[in-house]
Parts: C-alpha cells; structure tokens; sequence
C-alpha cells in the first residue's frame, strides 16, 4: 500500500524532522559532551564531535573516589525499587476500595485525600523532618521509602478511574465462582489494570529516581547518597569549573533505567489494552 | 459487608506490622551515652573544595581522643534548607559557614550564632598567633563581641588573558596597587585596544568584564556612598541608603557605558552565549581582562589559554579597590559542645593545616599570613611574587563583601539583579532606573527590618 506524497504530507514531514532535530540536539550534545576531554570541553565555539572520544570518562566516573558513582547507583535503585513496589501495591489497594465500596461520606474521604495533592512539599517538609528525626530514621532509607506503602493520592486518584471503568458484571461472575474479595482484587481487578498499574510504576518510579531534596534532606553520610545528589555536588562548587564530560556521562546513565522501564512498560501498555477487551 | 470488613482488618494489619519491622531494621539510633568522646558535627557544601575538610578530621582526632568530628554535607542549592530543617529538628551541626545563599547578617539577625567572646577570652586567644589581620577579625564582631573566626581569605583581583594582550600587542597590566597610573581610565582605554566588534559571535572579542562585588555594592568602588554608616555597626540594617544620588547614578553609568558607550564589555546576551554552562565569559577567551573573586584562580590550569594577575585599578575611591570575601567559621547557638567546635575552629586556622587545606582543596587562600607563601606557590605559570603583590594590595585596599554584612541580602540583591537587567540590556537607562531601585528598595527595607 503506497501512500501518496501530497504537499500537505511533505510539510507535515518537514515539520515533523526539525521538531525531532530540536528535541533530540540536546540528547546528541550530552552524549558528545560526555566523550570530551576537559579542554575541548570548555571550547568556544563549542565541537559537536569530538575531537578523541574519551570512552575513559566512563570508567573514571565509576573509579572516581570523590563520586563513588556505583554506590550512589545502587542506592538510588534500591529506593526507586521499594518505591515503586510500595506505590503501586498501596496505591491499588485504597484506589480498589474507593472505587468498589459505597459508603457514607466515601466522597469525602475521596476529596480530602485529593486535597492533599495541593500542599507544596516545602510546606511539609518540616513536620515531616520531626516526625522521621523522632522515629531515629535519619540517614536511613526509610523516610524515602516508607511513605510510599502509604499510598500516593495521585497514583490512587488515577487507579480508581481506571478501576471505575471495570464492569461490575466482572466481579458479579467472580462472586459466582466462589472467588473472596481479596481474590477479586488480585486475580481479575489487577491483572486487567496491566496499562493504569504501568503508569503509576512509570510515575513512581521517575519521581523517586528524580528526587534530590528528600535524599538531600534524610542521608548524611556519603555511603547512603543517591545519584541526583551526587550529581548535584558535581556542579556544587561556586568556585570551579564543573566537570561537564563526567557530569554527561553520569546522565546518560541515569537516563538509561528510566528509558528501558518505558520501553518495557509501553509493551505491557499494548498488553494490557488488549486483555481489557472484555464484552 | 463481612468480608469486606475483614479484608480492611487484614490490610490494616499488614500495614501495621510493616510499619514495625521497618522500624526495626531502621539504623542504629544516634548514640546517647553521655560518657565522651563527645562528637561535633560540621556541616559543608558537598564539593570536593569543601569537603577536604574530612582528610584533615584523622589527625586532629589524635591529638583530641576526647572529640570526635563528623561531617555532614549538602549541595549547594539545598544547602540552607537542610540547615534549616536540622535546626528546627533541633540536630543543629555545631560548625559550618555561610555557604549558602545566606550571608553572615542573616544568621546574626535569626540568632543562630553563638557568641564566642567568652570562650576566647578565657582561651586567651590572640589572632596575631594565627596570624590573622585585626580589621579581618572585626568582620565578624558585632558590638565587640565575635560570632565568626575568619578561615579563609578571598579577595578580587584582576585575571587577564595573556594570549589576546600578546596578539593586539598591548602591555600587561600592573599588579602594584601603588601605580598611580592604573586607573579605571587607563583601563578602558586597554581595553578599547583589545575589543574586536564583530556581528559574528565567534570573531568577537571584548576588552574587560568589570564583575566587581555584587551589583548593589558597585557604586562603592567609584566612591559613591549607598548605605548609611550605622549599617556596619548595628547589625546590617541601613537607616539610610543612597541609590538615587548623583554619585551613585554617575557611577553606575561608568559601569554600564563601558557595555554600551564605549562597548568594550560584553552585553549580558554575548556572556551567556559563550559562557553557556560555565558562567563566566573569561573561560571562552573572549575575554582580555576581568575583574573576579581570586576563586577563579584556582581552575587556571584547566583554561584554554595563558592567564595573568593583576591589581584592580583605582576607580575614584583611593581606599576600597577590592571586595574581600573572608569566610568564616561560626558555631550555631543549638551546639552541645561549643567549646569543642571552637577548639576544632583553632585547628582550622593553624598554619599547617592552612597550608594543608591549600593542597586538599585545590587552592583555598588561607586566612593565616604565615600559610599564605605557600598559597602563592600553588599556580603553575604564574609568578609568585605577583600574585603576592596582587594579595598584599587587595587586602590592604579592600572591603567586606557586603553580601556578608548586610541583613536580608539575598532579598536586596535580587531586587538589583531585577531592576538592573533592562540597564545591562541597553533597554533603560540608567538614570531612569535608579530613582525606582531606591524607591523599591526602602519600601523593602521598611518592611524586612521592622
């Protein structure tokens, strides 16, 4: 099946080819920047290809003993990780009761976690502070991850439309069989949610991978820190000029595990839609 | 509706039973014994200039069993929020600076400094055994009594490129603070030899950028008067100030007509097109000469081109020709143990580890003078005897930064910052601009100093 090629295509596809070289430069220019000695680096006019490619950068970033880029690596997967679990399994559960129970005052309770979406983080950021220094969590993941086995009122605002569009019929023929209510979440209001549940382990997951004030504000000792700190620090100093090539190739990195969680997520994506096919 | 009940029971459950085996596996508490050592906390920017401080921790826990010091650190934008949060928390770091965004009025006027007047007194401590300048030790005094000890003592010089002056043939400027002939004038006359006027942002090239102390404190360095004399005694608050003087407004048009006048500065759009990511102009070489923090010496090594130090030449104030920034090291009014930070301080400023730290961080300037030899020998390919000389005349003609002495800076100098941008633009003029920055500006101190 060819296509005609009409001139409203030809500038569709113009438009479309210097959007993409808008989007992606900034992609191709991390990733030369990343293959740059420290002189090139500060060229002006700037090189688009460099002049050696310095694969070295890579290797110093992780033998690096002032950036200990391994450690900050694994730490942060350790709590992007028990994030993403805790989201999703807490978030599903409240999202499941508000959508299938009907009680008195399920709407309130609905709008005053909703509510809770509208405090800035800054303003929290305090008594949270007490809370964990009280509990003796400081320097510990725990204030990162444990918040997330309580839900996030985004993520379950989210679920819960996803859950509504399930037909009761479902659950009715579930009942028939004999399944318990905690079987119907698991077995039949989960395994249909494949695209909602992606989305919010998407969410979850670029939101803890990102986070640098928390981290920032809960670890003291190096040992625990996460990539967005250390990167931070790489560009702390006022008084130096910050190693750009490192800093570049710390971001391809750190790019990668939210890249190839899209990838595998947009397939569970198609999935999932096609499993919702019910009639 | 049973099950249903029984399902929340089980959640309930599950959540609470989590919530205790995490609680479990959490760290260690902190210890509580009261026995000693007794452990200090100080508490830094999270960069390797800063944070050199933890090699220099094992030797002075050996000579002090009794003290343990820990470091705690954070980027630099987060810096003041987690100062914040820990104080509210009361697990406030005995040591650190100001090395965030707030200057040392801010944590003056909020009362998180202690006074060490006492603890100094009875230590019998002289600043002449650390070899540091008396009028450097009164930076930190309010009413007489020290909230701050100097450590380390940055200074504006002027670094120039040696290649460009070689290329357009021109002499390099001094580095003797006595030369009468090296003036503001002289400068610009420089530095209309060594501008290149091109529409091609690769081809051009520009004179000097004059980046003298922060934007409300240039008016000072072509003698005009902006704040009134009670500022530096009462704790940072100007009854006064005098932005919409004539002095004033002539002196910020010396600077900006050196941009668009006499166009031998770069206009903000060409700084930030060549400096992108690095910030400042000087690192692309198109730049000849710019007056910086003395901080910017110590990457020289990484610059693409040959790099030389001068004196910043006088202005029309024969005694204030460079902006100190001497940092210092204050203990917060929540330490346990002030007594031990300060013992940690007078390690700090010990000659050797001044000479030590200079190593470790890459070119710190030390406050001691008999640290600062060593110093001047740190940067390869510049005279030693030069950057002496630039030193010497720097400090002996120089004056706090005002970032550090004024109360409520960082409100002040993003009013500036604001204000000043369509000036550096070439969209306002300077004249037109000033009257409202005076206007702004008392309606904010009124309100942020009551």
């Amino acid at each position: 099946m060819t296509q005609k090629i009409t001139l409203g295509r030809s500038i569709a596809f113009l438009i479309l080819v210097v959007c993409t070289a808008a989007m992606i430069s900034p992609v191709i220019f991390m990733i030369s920047t990343a293959l740059k000695t420290k002189s090139e680096m500060m060229l002006f006019p700037p090189t688009w290809i460099p002049q050696t490619f310095q694969w070295k950068n890579f290797t110093e970033l992780f033998t690096n003993d002032e950036i200990k880029f391994g450690i900050l690596y694994q730490n942060s997967v350790i709590i992007a990780f028990f994030t993403v679990i805790g989201t999703v399994l807490s978030s599903a559960c409240v999202a499941y009761g508000f959508s299938r129970y009907h009680g008195k005052g399920r709407n309130l309770m609905f709008m005053l976690m909703i509510s809770t979406m509208m405090l800035p983080y800054p303003a929290i950021m305090i008594p949270q502070f007490l809370l964990f220094s009280k509990l003796e969590w400081m320097d510990s993941f725990l204030p990162l991850i444990v918040p997330a086995f309580f839900g996030s009122a985004y993520q379950i605002f989210l679920l819960r439309q996803f859950f509504n569009t399930l037909p009761n019929e479902l659950y009715d023929s579930g009942k028939i069989d004999g399944c318990s209510e905690f079987r119907m979440f698991w077995n039949l209001a989960l395994p249909l949610s494949g695209p909602a549940l992606a989305t919010v382990a998407i969410f979850s997951f670029v939101w803890s991978w990102n986070d640098l004030l928390g981290p920032v504000l809960y670890l003291s000792s190096q040992e625990k820190f996460t990539l967005p700190i250390g990167m931070a620090a790489m560009i702390s100093s006022k008084f130096r000029i910050a190693p750009w090539n490192l800093l570049m190739c710390a971001a391809i990195m750190a790019v990668l595990p939210v890249v190839a969680l899209f990838a595998i997520a947009q397939k569970r994506f198609t999935e999932g839609i096609v499993l919702t096919g019910i009639k | 509706m049973k099950k249903t009940r029984s399902v929340w029971r089980n959640l309930l459950g599950t959540a609470l039973v989590l919530s205790l085996f995490l609680t479990a596996c959490s760290s260690k508490s902190s210890s509580g014994s009261s026995g000693d050592p007794v452990t200090i906390t100080y508490y830094t920017i999270d960069s390797p200039d800063r944070t050199y401080v933890e090699k220099l921790i094992p030797e002075f826990e050996s000579k002090h069993p009794n003290i343990k010091v820990k470091v705690d650190k954070a980027p630099y934008e987060q810096f003041d929020s987690k100062l914040q949060a820990n104080i509210a928390a009361k697990k406030s770091p005995d040591i650190t600076s100001h090395f965030g965004y707030g200057g040392f009025m801010e944590y003056y006027n909020k009362g998180l400094l202690t006074d060490l007047s006492d603890i100094m007194k009875e230590d019998n401590f002289k600043a002449a055994d650390y070899g540091i300048q008396e009028e450097l030790m009164n930076i930190y005094k309010v009413n007489g009594k020290t909230y701050g000890i100097p450590s380390n003592n940055y200074v504006t010089l002027m670094l120039y490129n040696k290649d460009l002056f070689d290329k357009a043939g021109v002499a390099y400027p001094p580095s003797d603070y006595e030369d009468a002939s090296w003036t503001f004038d002289k400068m610009v006359e420089m530095a209309e030899k060594l501008t290149v006027q091109s529409d091609d942002i690769t081809k051009a090239q520009y004179g000097v950028d004059f980046g003298w102390g922060e934007l409300d404190m240039r008016p000072t360095y072509f003698g005009a008067k902006v704040y009134s004399d009670d500022t530096w005694t009462n704790g940072g608050k100007p009854s006064e100030t005098y932005f919409g003087s004539p002095e004033a407004i002539a002196a910020y048009q010396k600077w900006i007509g050196m941009i668009w006048d006499k166009k031998v500065s770069p206009p903000p759009a060409f700084s930030k097109a060549v400096a992108g990511q690095f910030g400042d102009p000087f690192l692309s070489g198109k730049i000849a000469m710019s007056v910086v923090g003395s901080w910017s010496l110590a990457s020289q090594k990484d610059f693409n081109f040959k790099v030389g130090v001068a004196a910043v030449p006088t202005g029309g104030n024969d005694k204030v020709r460079s902006v100190l920034y001497v940092d210092p090291l204050f203990v917060l009014k929540d330490s346990k143990h002030p007594k031990e930070a300060y013992e940690f301080i007078k390690y700090m400023i010990s000659k050797d580890v001044q000479e030590q730290s200079i190593e470790l961080s890459g070119g710190t300037p030390p406050i001691n003078d008999s640290a600062k030899e060593k110093y001047y020998n740190n940067f390869e390919g510049i005279d030693p005897n030069i950057i002496k000389q630039v030193y010497e005349g720097a400090n002996k003609y120089g004056v706090e930064s005002y970032n550090h002495l004024v109360a409520n800076y960082s409100q002040i100098n993003e009013l500036f910052i604001n204000e000043l941008q369509s000036v550096q633009n070439g969209d306002q003029k300077v004249e037109a601009a000033l009257p409202v920055i005076q206007e702004k500006l008392t309606k904010l101190l009124e309100r942020v100093n009551k």
